[in-house]
């Protein structure tokens, strides 16, 4: 017990030492947040958008300016040619545009804005339809009613994306810990020096799990408690179920990680790897865009992915959203066994010479 | 000269036979291509979206209710040539307690399982004719989730099937005329009349993504990795000088990078559609200037770095941060200041900037006169510091 | 023509808190081969190192085919070859192809069919440098080292690490060299690779030449004496003592005792009428003449080898 605790001391030591991959697991995520926050805003439907007007007819304006006001969280900005319109748009002051010559109706709207042009199109669709009535006197007879049923209360979509980002950050420091500093350790020789001492190679691996549980519960509890004191974002923290859920996914993502380590031998390359899998499973685990608008496949493909079921979890214990206890359970078992059947198997990827 | 050739080709020859490098090189550029074109080529296009929805009817009989289920089914099914319906549509079964059905639909709207309700309302069928002749009109309930971009966009579906039901209605009482009605046109700012895809807009982007990573991370990994190994000093002990080792370096990197373009172009062309043409004098020098930044950049993290792993640290750092804030996959909108002073330090900005703007996709947003000074600042800058700091050799 | 190829005056290099080396002078003449013996330290690599042009003296010059030059310059390289101690070449070439590659620096080198040939790798031409063992990788220096038939070639530490085959090989390939009328400076700290090879020796220590001249004159200047060595196994604890009756010096040295004399009959009889009554078995008896390693215990009282 007293190696254990001193491989565990010696083990925590060069973590913090080790100035860039400290860096890595605690500020990376941050800027992630940040950076990511900020630009993809605009996803799924913004929460208001502007809206350049040219209106270069007066014909059937009332109606329009009717349409318009009924169109909901659209912001009019009206401009007095289409040239000044196109300016405005390719400069970003407003998000698309609107002419009226007195025959056709046109919206015009600018490639580069991929995330938001669905959106806008939609409002396009209920701002032409409404037009169409409204100049010909038609009343739509069926109006609709929405109603929040989302269930808990949140501070908007960015609420839902940082425990996204937390899941993601714990499925680096998983694999990473093993793909990473371990095949490293591999590398410099380090364990074949502990190899041949009476220690065990499960020891260090218990070491290494143990100091990566205690930053990976640090690095999420700082990147919480920066979304609430600079986003305002309001969670409803299950703690135990928090901590249980945190200390199985940081054992199973080190888990997946030994699977990479054991198909690729030099460290840049399973880290590369990870690197990697890692930023695809971003891409389509649901984390920044809704899974339903990819095509069926990558639907398909997302559902396979262990980050997309962790970030559900992670929404669920933070109390973004609600999930059945059946399923949470299910992800967290899973995730705590993945780890601790590859355990073994690691232990004997520790003890295999390298290779000079 | 000959010495120089003769590096640059073995300089290309490593590349490609080192799989690590060959796939960050080639696959990992093609592979987010590839990716992202999928995911957003086709947002909201035919047979690539599919929401899950519930739809319960709790008026009775036929009528215009029935119009409603019937529109929706249509939506459910699939299209002509394959593919899904836009919606999975759950409905009460024959002879289910319509009110226990909701509340299960409810759980899992709120659980995230379900895009969106609507519910007909009792006596609706009813009302929408007492509407028709002047009273107050009924309406749908749509539940939805606010906060879920999924959510609000089968909203936004659900509202256009409505909308076409009340023209519909309008149109066969009579109230609405489809003659007089106004025609709608979609149209884009840029050059050209044809619509750019998604795949115009970010092909350029991937093309200077992968010139990005080349310089970032194979700059200073092949020459922090070959000087540590002592590869280096086997050619310093001979008449080799450093000088001619870089030339020979850089025309090798420059050869990589164009094989790689080929590649990243050949799939974005022929697997996804791209109509941009490339074979232009200031396209071709707006890609050879980011060639460029990007190698200086890789020689400047050389010279910082003390070790190969340091460098590639400070690789890794940068990559994420530059990529993004500049425009390179997604617009940039919406940053507070601290962030947008970032985007006009980053030379990935205005590089992409011109390259679009060369290519016709979209309009230049970076300052005209600072789209050139940028990126040469940088290199002039990367320069200085590597010929003062890189150290060429290891100590004892 | 001028016979000294190189000329050493007052090399002088630092490192942050060590002298590595202290002023030292020494000529090397043509077709000869010269070496610098001594421990792990002593300076020579550093040495070698301002020689081959990777380093600058803080003090001192060179004169090297006749032109003076404080750092060893692109021109002087043209006409050297050189064997780094460690170095690699890249993986992922083939092994013509760094041929090829190396050829292509030097104005008047050799085909490359023909370095291939001269150091047995003919076979490998188009092996990649990441799949040859390590002799094949040492075989492909030496010949990167002669691509450009060079008059002087510089080798550090050449066998270190070797096995005994391919040491004789490099013995023999140096060999072939200075019949060639080349030029040889190796550092080593093997002292019978000084003595099968050099014509002179400078004996370094703590980065300065504590003696110089043919392995021959080095020895006999240190050691006219004869040297006797065996097991000191089982010895009795007065067996110096006694010993020291019949002997100019007598010494415990590691698992052997060490005599020297300059009268060898008186000491045998002696010595194996001391074995005969102690009954020491006399293990691993050697008679010989005192070598490099001798001289420089005599002048430092450590051994060559730690």
């Amino acid at each position: 017990m007293r190696g254990l605790s001193s491989l565990i001391a010696s083990e925590l030591k060069i973590t913090l030492r080790d100035r860039m991959g400290l860096f890595f697991t605690l500020i990376f995520p941050l800027i992630f947040i940040l950076i990511f926050g900020f630009l993809m805003g605009g996803f799924g439907g913004a929460d208001s958008a502007a809206l350049g007007t040219a209106l270069l007819s007066e014909r059937d304006i009332g109606s329009l300016q009717e349409a318009l006001k009924d169109a909901g969280a659209i912001e009019v900005v009206p401009f007095a040619t289409e040239e000044e319109l196109s300016d405005a748009l390719s400069k970003r002051k407003v998000d698309f545009g609107l002419l009226w010559d007195g025959e056709e109706l046109r919206f015009l709207y600018d490639p580069a804005r991929v995330e938001g042009n669905y959106a806008f199109q939609q409002l396009a669709r209920g701002i032409s339809a409404e037009f169409n009535l409204l100049r010909q006197g038609a009343v739509p007879p069926i109006g609709i009613r929405e109603i929040d049923a989302g269930g808990i209360e949140t501070k908007g979509w960015f609420n839902l994306v940082v425990p996204g980002i937390i899941a993601f950050s714990i499925l680096s420091a998983g694999l990473f810990a093993v793909s990473g500093h371990i095949t490293a350790m591999k590398e410099r020789r380090i364990l074949d020096r502990l190899i041949v001492t009476p220690m065990r190679p499960v020891s260090l691996l218990v070491a290494v799990a143990a100091v990566r549980l205690a930053i990976v519960y640090f690095s999420t509890l700082i990147t919480l408690g920066v979304s609430i004191l600079i986003f305002g974002l309001a969670f409803r923290v299950d703690w135990a179920g928090y901590f249980l859920f945190v200390g199985s996914a940081t054992i199973g993502t080190m888990g997946l990680g030994t699977i990479i380590a054991l198909l690729v031998r030099r460290p840049a390359s399973a880290s590369n790897l990870a690197n990697v899998l890692a930023m695809i499973m971003l891409f389509l685990s649901g984390i920044y865009f809704p899974i339903e608008v990819m095509p069926p496949f990558l639907r398909a493909l997302s559902q396979g992915l262990p980050l997309t079921h962790m970030a559900d979890a992670m929404r669920y214990v933070t109390g973004v959203t609600e999930m059945e206890p059946v399923r949470f359970w299910a992800i967290t078992l899973s995730l705590l066994g993945i780890g601790i059947v590859l355990f073994p198997i690691l232990s004997r990827y520790v003890v295999r010479p390298s290779r000079s | 000269m000959k010495g120089i050739l003769l590096l640059s080709r073995a300089h290309i020859a490593i590349s490609l036979r080192e799989r690590v490098t060959l796939f960050w090189f080639l696959v990992f550029p093609i592979l987010l291509l590839s990716i992202l074109a999928l995911i957003f080529g086709n947002t909201g296009g035919e047979g690539n979206v599919r929401f899950d929805i519930a739809l319960v009817n709790e008026d009775s009989g036929d009528g215009f209710s029935g119009m409603i289920e019937r529109a929706f089914g249509e939506m459910a099914t699939p299209a002509e040539g394959g593919g899904e319906g836009i919606f999975s549509l759950a409905i009460p079964r024959s002879g289910q307690d319509r009110g226990a059905f909701l509340e299960e639909e409810m759980e899992r709207l709120s659980r995230g399982g379900l895009a969106a309700i609507l519910v007909i309302p009792a006596g609706f069928n009813d009302d929408l004719i007492g509407a028709l002749t002047g009273e107050e009109r009924p309406a749908v309930d749509l539940y939805l989730n606010r906060n879920d971009p999924g959510s609000r966009m089968a909203g936004g579906i659900i509202d256009q099937v409505i909308a076409g039901v009340n023209r519909e209605i309008l149109i066969r009482s009579g109230r609405l005329d489809p003659e007089g009605e106004v025609e709608t046109k979609a149209g884009w700012i840029g050059d050209g009349e044809e619509r750019p895809g998604y795949i115009d807009f970010l092909l350029p982007g991937i093309v200077l993504m992968g010139f990005f990573t080349a310089g970032l991370f194979g700059v200073p990994g092949t020459i922090l990795y070959s000087r540590d190994v002592k590869i280096l000093r086997r050619y310093w002990v001979s008449p080799l000088t450093v000088p001619r080792y870089v030339a020979g370096f850089a025309i090798g990197h420059i050869g990589l990078c164009t094989l790689q373009f080929g590649a990243v172009y050949t799939i974005g062309r022929y697997a996804f559609g791209a109509r941009l043409d490339f074979a232009r004098v200031d396209v071709a020098l707006v890609l050879l200037l980011s060639v460029a930044t990007f190698m200086a950049f890789g020689f400047l993290i050389a010279s910082i770095a003390r070790t190969p792993n340091g460098g590639m640290a400070i690789a890794n750092i940068l990559n994420m941060p530059m990529m993004f804030l500049s425009g390179l996959f997604f617009p940039i909108t919406g940053l507070p200041l601290f962030l947008l002073a970032l985007v006009y330090v980053n030379p990935v900005s205005y590089l992409i900037d011109s390259l679009r703007a060369g290519l016709g996709v979209g309009t230049a947003v970076m300052p005209g006169s600072l789209r050139l000074a940028v990126p040469l600042g940088w290199i002039a800058l990367s320069i200085a510091v590597a010929g003062m700091r890189l150290r060429w050799d290891v100590e004892r | 023509m001028d016979r000294t190829v190189l000329k050493a005056e007052g090399l002088v290099k630092d490192y942050r808190d060590v002298r590595a080396v202290a002023g030292i002078s020494f000529a090397v003449e043509r077709a000869t081969v010269f070496t610098l013996l001594g421990p792990n330290g002593a300076g020579k690599t550093t040495t070698l190192e301002i020689l081959e042009g990777i380093r600058s003296p803080d003090a001192g010059t060179i004169t090297l085919f006749g032109r003076t030059l404080r750092r060893v310059d692109r021109a002087a390289k043209q006409r050297m070859g050189v064997l780094l101690q460690e170095g690699n070449f890249e993986p992922y070439l083939k092994v013509k192809e760094v041929v090829r590659l190396f050829a292509s620096f030097f104005a008047h080198p050799r085909e490359v069919g023909e370095i291939l040939a001269a150091v047995g790798l003919e076979e490998k031409g188009n092996a990649l440098v990441r799949g040859l063992s390590g002799g094949q990788k040492q075989r492909l220096a030496v010949g990167v080292a002669l691509i450009n038939d060079p008059e002087l070639v510089l080798l550090d530490e050449p066998t270190t690490g070797l096995d005994p085959q391919a040491r004789r090989n490099i013995w023999s390939i140096v060999g072939r060299l200075k019949s060639e009328g080349k030029t040889v400076i190796l550092t080593t700290h093997y002292m019978e690779e000084a003595e099968a090879l050099a014509d002179s020796v400078c004996i370094m220590d703590h980065g300065s030449i504590i003696a110089e001249g043919s392995p021959r004159e080095l020895a006999e200047r240190f050691g006219e004496e004869t040297v006797i060595e065996f097991q000191s196994e089982d010895a009795p604890a007065d067996a110096i003592e006694r010993l020291r009756a019949f002997s100019d010096e007598a010494k415990l040295d590691g698992e052997m005792i060490r005599l020297e004399t300059s009268d060898l009959p008186r000491t045998m009889e002696g010595l194996f009428a001391w074995a005969r009554e102690a009954g020491i078995p006399l293990g691993q008896l050697v008679v010989r003449q005192p070598n490099l390693e001798d001289v420089f215990l005599a002048l430092t009282g450590r051994r060559l080898r730690e």
